[in-house]
């Protein structure tokens, strides 16, 4: 079959996908990206090209660069609480026994399946000032009077994160875990080594790639998240993906909305190279 | 090992698992429950269940969430399968280039794509709705559907399409009668996975819907936004019911018939890798 395909016909088959990429994905980026140095008529509310850069120095200016670092240390918080969350979840999966891991799994991965709009509204009704957390912790004593302000806070937010992306993070440590061999724990352990230290030179080494990987599927799509805070966040607590998308569609300043979203963008793939560029380093033989 | 470590983390793990839960059930007691305010249990009812069901919006947004998925999976499959099949011949530099393509559709915020998408079919003046909802499905379900078929392709051997094409079948006979029947379960698991993310969707859909276009995800956004009627959780309910069944179809046949799509699978709409 290899030698009659020829030449012309066989590249054909790229067509399809490349095509597609490139009218519905390149071209739409590029045009923000055109657009990101244009300027709005203020009269017409037509869009003019040009090479202003006055749209990303706008970008940098009291509102705008508060949602970005609201973006930003909610995706880094949510990662973290994930990475702490997961962690004893996911080894606790990779030492059960045989068939319980497959169930322990399939129940961490189901919630996960279920429609995403729906599962943060449930999060809307659970830390809602009159849903079951609060009522719970009323009864607790543990909280006095009004609620529990944790709806359309970052704290709302942010616990909507971690709930929607806890299964990305247990998942990949999961399959590092449960690679990791128990002969090995148990030589640890008997040649003295407290289990605090079993955990810090022995487990936590070997799970490097799982936790990066967990941040990688975390900490990418937190950043630029959009539904849970238009949910939990109420229209005060806004993300960047927020502020990207009330530009176009309430406020019609297609070029300073274009250049927030080239940032965005920008924010995303440096968060994607530094964590990977960790993956590399875990290529080396750990440090005895 | 297990009986050293304290039993605290066992614990934990319980408690993980009932918050995982806590969200998705309160939804389904909701959804059955006779209090307007949702404040308190008054007793079991399906009066927002059939309430939903004659809402003639969310039957039009179910038809219209339906077509969209529907076309964006089978447009999807049929780019999937013809990038599989080139990658398959492409020299090493090419599927480099091809495959950070595909991953760039994934790893991007799907806010900024399909924001480009509304500024660039607004100049080309492409009108909203059903079909433009579609065009932007397809960039991130065909990415998906892409590496599914890849893993697939990549663990079959070509020999069986050799003696075939040695005994005389040409190059359409060959892979409708060989590759296609081995590519089946990866073809299978790629449009279900395709169909619960196109269903799933939220930000396409609501960006490029315009004013004729609403799929159910977008309807139960905009009426938690509103606030609630209790018919929301009856929606969000059924809604919930169909994404797992599909997800949970799919996880079937990738334990039972391995397509190399497994980890794909686990790694949901926004994953990177």
């Amino acid at each position: 079959m290899t030698g009659r395909v020829r030449g012309v016909g066989r590249q054909a088959l790229a067509l399809p996908s490349v095509g597609w990429t490139a009218l519905f994905f390149v071209a739409p980026l590029g045009l923000l990206l055109l657009y990101s140095f244009g300027t709005t008529n203020t009269l017409t509310y037509e869009v003019q090209f040009g090479w202003t850069t006055s749209n990303y120095t706008g970008v940098f200016h009291g509102l705008y660069i508060d949602a970005i670092r609201r973006s930003l240390l909610l995706s880094a918080g949510a990662t973290a609480a994930c990475l702490v969350i997961g962690f004893p979840v996911a080894y606790t999966i990779a030492r059960a026994k045989g068939r319980w891991q497959i169930v322990l799994l399939l129940m961490v991965m189901v919630p996960f399946w279920t429609s995403f709009v729906v599962r943060t509204y449930g999060v809307f009704n659970l830390i809602g000032d009159s849903g079951p957390l609060a009522q719970l912790l009323k009864s607790l004593g543990l909280v006095r009077g009004g609620g529990i302000h944790l709806l359309f806070t970052p704290v709302g937010v942010g616990i909507g994160i971690v709930y929607s992306y806890l299964p990305l993070m247990i998942l990949p440590l999961y399959v590092a875990l449960e690679r990791i061999d128990p002969a090995l724990l148990d030589a640890a352990s008997d040649l003295g080594a407290p289990p605090r230290r079993v955990l810090r030179r022995v487990i936590l080494p070997l799970a490097r790639p799982g936790i990066v990987a967990g941040c990688v599927l975390v900490g990418i799509p937190a950043t630029g998240e959009y539904v849970i805070p238009q949910i939990l966040g109420g229209g005060k607590t806004l993300m960047v993906g927020n502020v990207v998308a009330n530009q176009f569609l309430d406020i019609g300043d297609y070029p300073f909305g274009a250049a927030l979203a080239i940032v965005l963008t920008l924010i995303v793939m440096i968060v994607l190279v530094v964590l990977r560029s960790r993956t590399d380093r875990t290529e080396e033989p750990v440090p005895a | 090992m297990t009986r050293r470590l304290p039993s605290p983390r066992v614990l934990f793990t319980i408690l993980v698992m009932v918050c995982l839960y806590a969200p998705i059930v309160l939804v389904l007691v909701y959804s059955v429950n006779k209090d307007v305010a949702l404040l308190h249990w008054k007793g079991f009812t399906w009066h927002w269940y059939s309430q939903a069901l004659h809402d003639s919006t969310v039957r039009d947004d179910f038809v219209t969430s339906l077509q969209v998925a529907l076309l964006s999976t089978v447009i999807s499959l049929v780019i999937a399968i013809t990038a599989g099949l080139w990658g398959r011949r492409a020299s090493k530099r090419a599927r480099r280039y091809f495959d950070a393509l595909t991953y760039s559709r994934i790893v991007l915020p799907e806010v900024v794509f399909a924001l480009g998408l509304f500024v660039l079919f607004k100049k080309l003046s492409i009108p909203f709705g059903v079909g433009a909802i579609v065009l932007g499905h397809v960039v991130f379900n065909s990415a998906y559907a892409t590496i599914i078929i890849q893993a697939r392709l990549a663990t079959m051997s070509e020999s069986l399409e050799e003696a075939a094409a040695d005994l005389g079948a040409n190059r359409w006979r060959v892979f409708r009668r060989i590759t296609l029947p081995l590519l089946m379960p990866a073809v299978i698991v790629a449009a279900l996975l395709t169909t619960t993310f196109s269903f799933d969707d939220v930000i396409v859909s609501q960006f490029l819907g315009g004013t004729t276009a609403e799929t159910l995800p977008v309807l139960v956004l905009g009426k938690i936004r509103l606030h609630v009627t209790p018919e929301v959780n009856a929606i969000g309910a059924g809604l919930m019911v169909i994404t797992l069944l599909t997800f949970t179809t799919a996880g079937l046949i990738t334990v039972l018939r391995p397509t190399g799509a497994g980890s794909t699978l686990g790694f949901g709409r926004k994953a990177a890798e």
